[in-house]
């Protein structure tokens, strides 16, 4: 019973100090600029949870719009921005649905 | 009806002017003035397309371009103020003007498909222009060096919205 006991002490303190056996690594942020009327880089490819932050530089509002769902920005003003919390995994090919020559994909993997 | 082809040859004879006045420079007064005129013409013609087409492609089209010219005249506004340029009136903004207005005559007087049709063309042929005005005259006659970045940070959204036309020039809407 103690040895169970002192055994069950020491992997709860294991999960505490390891990062890798408790808990994942921390998220980042990855940012994808809307300038020229194209999203740069076109391809960005992050982990779950990770999020994502697109700048729109140019000089006329965009979307960044999933097309088969998942996230929508609605309207990106000129000079601002829009975040989103990656949390499903898959290929999201989106697009602005404002201009639809703009097209990219965000990998979650 | 105009035909795409005489809406390109008049619009390039507007931009003669620039072209031929390139040797002695089209100072940065001009170019607002073009810049400014040339947006205004394509809002006043997507406002009336935005309120006089049934089709929901035209009308989310001429809803971007009231949009989108929109905001470059913003940038192109605030830019001459920041520096202290005010834009100065010259034949081809003049001939910007008078071309846009003869545009919304002639799409006054038509309706439902002839009026779309219309409109897209024009817009395809309009852009086009533009494109060609800012690469041979526009971009390389500015002077300071804001407003060449400016007019080159506006190109990519001109070459979207002629690809944008001509899908839609290119749709079955826009057959005979």
């Amino acid at each position: 019973m103690r040895i169970a006991t002192f055994a069950a002490a020491v992997g709860v303190v294991l999960c505490l100090i390891s990062p890798a056996a408790g808990e994942r690594v921390r998220p980042n942020t990855h940012t994808v600029t809307i300038e020229g009327m194209r999203f740069q880089p076109e391809t960005l490819t992050v982990a779950p949870g990770d999020s994502v932050v697109w700048v729109n530089k140019d000089l006329v509002p965009h979307t960044v719009t999933s097309e088969a769902g998942g996230f929508d920005s609605q309207i990106i003003q000129a000079e601002k921005s829009w975040r989103f919390t990656a949390r499903k995994k898959g290929d999201f090919a989106y697009i602005c649905t404002l201009h639809p020559t703009m097209k990219a994909i965000l990998q979650v993997k | 009806m105009q035909s795409p082809t005489i809406i390109v040859a008049v619009v390039s004879m507007l931009l003669l002017p620039v072209a031929g006045s390139s040797a002695q420079g089209v100072n940065d007064a001009q170019i607002a003035s073009i810049v400014v005129t040339a947006n205004q013409v394509d809002i006043d013609a997507g406002k009336l397309a935005a309120s006089r087409s049934t089709n929901g492609d035209v009308k989310g089209f001429a809803r971007l371009m009231v949009t989108d010219h929109t905001g470059v005249n913003k940038s192109a506004t605030d830019l001459a103020a920041r520096l202290k340029v005010t834009p100065q009136d010259n034949p081809t903004s003049q001939s910007l003007k008078a071309d846009g207005d003869k545009n919304l005559a002639h799409l006054k007087t038509l309706e439902g498909a002839a009026f779309d049709k219309a409109y897209i063309d024009h817009e395809v042929a309009y852009h086009q222009q533009v494109i060609d005005a800012l690469d041979k005259t526009l971009i390389p006659s500015a002077a300071n060096a804001e407003l060449k970045a400016l007019l080159m940070k506006v190109r990519p959204a001109f070459v979207a919205h002629l690809e944008h036309a001509k899908r839609l020039q290119a749709s079955a809407l826009n057959e005979g």
